[in-house]
Formats: C-alpha cells, structure tokens, sequence
C-alpha cells in the first residue's frame, strides 16, 4: 500500500465510523433532551447539560460501544473488530478517544492502521460473514431502537402536537367547512385564466430551456469532450449543473420574485433554470450513450464534424429527446403551482393569496381546478409514456 | 380498420385546433392594442363581438378545417393517423381535392348525417373519389413530402409560434426587466454571499424563532407526516390495489372509494389543509404536519397500491391454492415483494415533505419557511441568505444520506 491508499484506509475505517457513532449518540442525546424537557416541563432544550458535558458523556459510551459490538458506523462501512480477549478490547476502548490521531499513524502503518487499533493489537477488518441476531440481543440494535423512540417523542414535542386540539378546534372549523361546500363558482373563469397562465409558464420555460439544453448538452456529453481544452468546459458544466440542480425551485422564485417582481415571469424564471440544467444532465447522458458505429463509419467517409452529427447523432437522439422534453413539461406543470405560490404568479399565488384572508369560497373553486389539471396530466403523460415506449 | 372514430376525433381536434388559432391571435391583438395593465388576471378575456361576428367566425373556422382536411393530411388527421387517397391508393388529384373541399361543405349543412350512415366511405367522399385510410407507417412510403410542404406542417409551426406568442404576452416575459433590475437583484445576491447567521442559536426576539429551532421544526414536520403517512397508507394501499382488493362486488367498492380518496386528496394542494388546520389547531409546526400527512397519506397510498398491483403474481396463486386467508397471502406473498419500493418511496416523500414544509409556511404552518417568509417580507436579505444557505445545506445532505439509503435497498 502506498502512502494515500493507507490515509484513504485511515480515514475511511479509523475516522469516518467515529464521527459517524458521535454524531449518532450527539444526537440521541439531544433527541432525549428534547423528549425530557417537553414532557417534563413543556419546553425545549436541545440540551439539559452544556454541550461540553455532553461530550464526556458520548465519548466514552462510543468508544465501549465500538470496543464491544458493531457500532451504527462500523455498520456503513461495512467493518467489525475481529477476535481479541476482552483485556485487548478494554484497551481498545481506551484508546478509541485518539482516533483523530489516525490521520499521524494511517500513513506510517503499512495496514494503514488507528492508534487504538496500533496500541490493543486489533484490527478492524471487512464483514466476511453476516452472522444473524435479533436485535434486542445487541447494543447496536437497542441504540437504535432508543433513537427511533426518542426521535419520534421529540417530534411529537418539537412540532407540539396535542390531539386534543383536533377535538377542542374542530368547531371554529364548521364555518370554514361550510365555506368549502360553497364555492363562488362566478370564480370560475378567472380560475380558468389564472390556471392557462400556469400552463403557460410552463410551456414558457421548457420551450426556453430547449435551445439552452441541447447546446449545452452537447458540451456536457463526456464521449464528445476529450482534449485539454474540452474536459475542462465538459467538468465546471457539471458542476455548475449539480450545483443550480440542487438549489431548490422555491428558492430560485423567491430569488426571481425579487429580481423581476411578482409574477409569472418570475415563476418562469425559477422553472427555466430548473429545466435547463436538469435537461442538459438528461440530454448529455442520452448523447453519452449513443452507438459509436454510424459516428465511425461517417468520419470514415471524410464527412465533417457537423455533418456526423446531423447524419449519425441527431436521428439517434431525436426521439429520447422529445420523450425528456416532455416528461419536464409535466414536472414544469406540477411545480408551476407550487413555484406560483412563493411569488410566481399564475394560479399558485392567487390559492395562497386567498388562503391567508381565509376565503375558502374563493380558494375551493381553484383547488377543484388544480385537482382538474393534475388529473388531466396524469392521464396526458400515461398516454404519450404509453405511446412513446 | 374502423374509422368512424379517427373521423370524429381528427375533425373534433382540427375544430379545437382552429379555434385555439383564432383565440390566440385574437388575444395578441387585445395584449397589443387594448389591454391596459390594471388587472393582470384579465388578459384572457372573451371578445365582445356582434352575432353576425360571431357567425363570421364560426364560418371562417369551419371553412379553414375543411381547407386543410381536403388538401393534405390536417393535423387532426395526421396525429390519429389517417389520409386521403385515390383509387388505388394514388395520392388525390388537385381536382379531386377540390371536389371533396366542396362536398364536404354539403356534408357539414346536413350535419354529417352521411358519416353517420355509412362511417367507412360516406358519400362526401365517394362523390369525389376519395377514401379515408391509415396512414403507413414511418419510413414505409418511398418519398413522403418534406414537412413545410404539409398541411399538418404548416398548422403546427402555427400553432409552436401562436403558443410562443401568447405565452410570451401571457406570462409578461420582459428580458428588458431582467437586465434593468440586475442591481435591484443585488441585494438578495450580497445577501446570500454575505449571509447573516445572527439567529442561528439565538431565538428571534420577533418571531421567537432561532435558525435551528426552524429547521429541526421543518425536520420533524416533514419526518412525523411521513412516518405517519406510512402507518396509514400501507394497509390502505392494498385496499386501493386491484389485484388484491377487487375480487368481490363490495372488494371492488372499497378498491373504488380508496382510490378516489387518494386521487382527489393527492391532488389537493397541502397550503389548503394547511390552512384549514392553521384554524383548527392554531398557527404552528402542528397545522404544518398535519396537512403534510393529510397529503402523504394520498400521494404514498396511490404510489404503494400501484407498486402492490405491479407484483408477481405467482407467489400469491401459490399460497391461494394452499388455502390460505388474505392476511397470511398478504404477509407472505405480497409485502416481501414490495416492501424495498415502499422504503425508496417513503425516503423520497420525506425529501418532498421537507422542501413542502417551508411552503406551508406561507399559511402559518411553522418552520424554517416562517423565517424565510419573514425576513423575505421584511427585506432582511442577510438573514434570508442565511437561512437559505442553512436550508440548502440540509437539503443536500438529506439528499445525499437518503440517495445512498436507496442505493443499499432497491
């Protein structure tokens, strides 16, 4: 083993488990804090003690924990201690509280190993045989089963939940519910607009997002960029696109919302940006995965470089093209509602508008529409899937 | 081949086509010189014509279906698959087109009674010594005119640049505003690279609220709607499962009714039951998960009883012919097959749920949107880009833990 497959080693098996069990036992701590201080006294702490305190309580319930069974992050890893007398394993659990010193031992040993595995003469090795226990019969399986407990009474604590509201606030409801049964149906066609205009904002941003996607598709196609210059345009497109991916829409609308204002160029906005980088990823993969054979036999005839992609690329891609394409437009439709809702426009913002005057009449008749386009969508998308594949 | 069915359709979608043709360009017209922009709702409007307009345009539609009906495939006639043709399968003559463009108007005036009669070859159509066929199929046909030189062509490039057109007015696209409001842009982007983390720890003197205590609110919401939701979608998802349900006369009323619930409640936006909880229970993370369950429980109800319809059946004839009841079929031969779906469903309905409960905010549903929303309505761009940031993190790292958890299950 070279010097960084055994820091590789050291920090995957001597320091990612560890962190794992503290953050695991950190938060049962805080979980039963909670739990404690909302059934005891019905208010929250995160945590009874300082958080000092806490770690001296978890660090060594760690490191017994990992010294005596297979802890939750010895578990991901998919590692156990193996053999060992129970004066080594004492040692080991001595010496545990070192681990971030693996990063000095990991590359001096040739196994790459932690100083409490160095110092008790352990070692922690992959699971060859899964050996089936019940779960009350371990220590893992009991923490386990405490944290599942005390995060679900923290929940219960954290989100105040109180059955009895259910029953004691029902009758401030029966207005509202009569409400609902009654909606202003003279709403109707101002329903019908806002709801065009949600479509349209979704037309809008997947017919936008097209042109942008498939030319950046073409950069972002791994098989399609080699050399010096093209591998790095195709690695920061990537980037970029995972990046913007994992912004959420609801942020993009809240961020456009204040660039253009309300409205439903916002929400086009928010959804374009979306569409682009989620169709880019799903053209280029198309792109990637393409038959080389017409791509060779065309260059073997002299054709040039545009003239390979209209006669080998494009006839291959067309159709998955316009398959993604569409299956965007139904996820632009669906999000166009929710997008509309934080300063969008369209249908959206008016449903929120009205929820937050509590004017059900109103806010019924644009629920049915939505329920209405949904539908409609589902049974679109279920024909065209059907009639694609 | 039947053809009354293309026939009726291909004219119905042809009439709809024109029409949406009209209204467009009747919609840029007003956008362009009428409308002012007071009501932004009111850009669709119903144009104020006399009768003898409306009679007009009624005509001028007509007349403009049967135009492209007779010469060449329309786009009715081209999407449900039928054309024209001559005897022998010849493609039309210009003549025997307009022979037909004309007998079809006489059809029209009697109300098709002739495609009711005789649906394969109506009279319209024999007169001009034409027929209906299907279309062969791509790539069959030695020489097909290229696209611009089709009826159907041309209507669809109409109907891309009327679509364009009108979602362009509709949704008040300004690229103009984009680059003009760039700098008022600004100040969420310096809020957002200069995020303020005052309030991470320290509750909000104003809300009440700290950072953390609005993210582990969101956490929790989006974690107790989605295990309850479980709790109750699955036995109500073998009830809304075909197969295992519907057996029986009264099986398939429960089938019926479980799957209209889901239906009808997936679709419904979780702000309404927000709302309505924000009323019943009081503002707070409590209407917040409520309405999350309410709508977990449709959207994985309708997800797992389609996964219980997708499985193998064998493993279920097997036990039915051991004589076993349903519970025993459902415990041995059912859940094993699904139970891997079921977990990657539920950890992505908590992804869901977890960016949902910052929109329910917007009602009063408590959690990280209440900052958000807050600080958002009081132009405090620091601290919204800190929330955002704090949000986003989360996001990714759910992200990430619940993508590798699906990984190890499925």
């Amino acid at each position: 083993m070279d010097i960084t497959t055994r820091l590789a080693r050291g920090l995957r098996i001597g320091i990612l488990p560890a962190l794992l069990d503290l953050a695991f036992l950190g938060y049962l701590w805080m979980a039963v804090s909670i739990s404690y201080g909302y059934f005891r006294f019905g208010r929250i702490h995160y945590s009874f003690f300082p958080w000092t305190t806490m770690l001296l309580v978890i660090v060594p319930v760690a490191a017994f924990w990992s010294a005596w069974d297979q802890t939750v992050g010895l578990k991901v890893v998919n590692h156990e201690l193996k053999g060992g007398s129970a004066a080594k394993r004492f040692l080991y659990a001595l010496t545990w509280p070192l681990f971030p010193l693996t990063v000095l031992t990991a590359p001096f040993d040739p196994e790459g190993r932690s100083p409490a595995e160095l110092l008790s003469g352990l070692e922690l090795s992959e699971v060859a045989l899964i050996v089936y226990r019940p779960w009350c019969r371990s220590l893992t399986g009991w923490l386990t089963a405490l944290v599942l407990l005390s995060t679900l009474a923290a929940a219960w604590g954290v989100t105040r939940i109180d059955p009895s509201r259910l029953r004691t606030g029902f009758e401030k409801t029966l207005k509202f519910w009569r409400a609902i049964a009654s909606p202003r149906w003279d709403l109707l066609s101002l329903g019908l607009r806002l709801l065009a205009e949600t479509v349209f904002m979704a037309i809008m941003a997947t017919a936008f997002a097209v042109p942008f996607a498939v030319f950046l598709s073409f950069l972002a196609a791994r098989n399609l960029m080699r050399g010096p210059i093209a591998r790095p345009i195709y690695t920061v497109l990537r980037m970029i696109g995972s990046f913007t991916r994992s912004v959420d829409a609801i942020i993009w609308a809240i961020i456009f919302a204040v660039w253009v204002g309300t409205g439903s160029f916002a929400g086009v906005l928010a959804l374009l940006v979306h569409s682009v980088v989620d169709l880019m990823k799903l053209y280029a993969e198309q792109l990637e995965a393409i038959d080389p054979g017409p791509v060779e036999a065309l260059t073997a005839t002299g054709a040039n470089r545009l003239q390979v992609i209209r006669y080998a690329v494009i006839p291959q891609i067309i159709n998955p093209y316009l398959s993604f394409t569409l299956y965007r437009w139904d996820i632009n439709v669906r999000m166009a509602t929710v997008v509309g809702m934080v300063g969008g426009g369209g249908i959206g913002f008016r449903l929120v508008q009205y929820l937050r005057s509590w004017s059900f009449p109103e806010a019924t008749v644009l629920t049915l529409l939505i329920i209405l386009m949904v539908w409609f969508l589902d049974w679109l998308s279920a024909r065209l899937r059907a009639k694609l594949a | 081949m039947k053809l009354l069915r293309p026939r009726l359709l291909s004219f119905a979608a042809d009439l709809f086509l024109w029409a949406y043709l009209l209204y467009s360009g009747f919609t840029l017209y007003y956008l362009e010189a009428l409308w002012s922009p007071w009501r932004p709702e009111e850009k669709l409007v119903w144009p104020a014509l006399s009768p003898w307009g409306w009679a007009v345009v009624v005509v001028g539609m007509v007349e403009a279906v049967l135009l492209t009906r007779s010469f060449g495939p329309s786009l009715g006639q081209r999407v449900l698959g039928v054309h024209l043709v001559g005897e022998g399968g010849r493609r039309p003559t210009f003549a025997q087109r307009l022979a037909y463009f004309g007998f079809s108007h006489l059809e029209i005036l009697v109300l098709g009674a002739g495609v009711w009669l005789n649906p394969q070859n109506p009279w319209h159509e024999r007169w001009a010594g034409l027929r209906l066929e299907p279309l062969p199929p791509l790539g069959s046909e030695a020489r097909r005119p290229p696209w611009y030189r089709t009826a159907y062509g041309l209507t669809a490039l109409l109907l891309i640049a009327a679509t364009l057109a009108v979602g362009w007015r509709l949704t008040e696209v300004d690229l103009q505003k984009l680059v003009r409001f760039a700098p008022k842009s600004l100040r969420i982007w310096r809020g957002l690279t200069n995020p303020s983390f005052e309030y991470l720890f320290r509750p909000d003197p104003r809300i009440k609220l700290s950072f953390l205590d609005g993210l582990v609110q969101s956490l929790y919401m989006a974690l107790l709607a989605t295990v309850a939701g479980i709790v109750v979608a699955f036995p109500l998802s073998f009830a809304g499962a075909r197969n295992i349900a519907a057996r029986s006369p009264f099986g398939w009323l429960l089938y019926s009714l479980t799957r209209g619930f889901f239906n009808v409640f997936r679709a419904v936006e979780s702000v309404f039951w927000a709302s309505i909880f924000a009323i019943w229970v009081g503002f707070g993370p409590f209407a917040g998960s409520m309405a999350l369950f309410i709508h977990t429980i449709a959207a994985l109800g309708k997800l797992f009883s389609e996964q219980v319809e997708h499985i193998d059946p064998g493993p279920v004839e097997a036990l039915t012919a051991t004589g076993a009841n349903l519970l025993q079929i459902l415990r041995y031969a059912v859940v094993p097959q699904v139970i891997p779906q079921f977990l990657a469903f539920s950890l992505y309905r908590w992804d869901i749920n977890l960016r949902m409960a910052t929109v329910v905010a917007l009602v009063g549903g408590g959690g990280i949107g209440q900052l958000l929303f807050e600080y958002k309505d009081d132009l405090q761009w620091n601290l919204v880009g800190g929330v955002i940031i704090l949000f986003m993190v989360t996001v990714w790292i759910m992200d990430y833990v619940s993508g590798w958890v699906r990984e190890k299950i499925v």
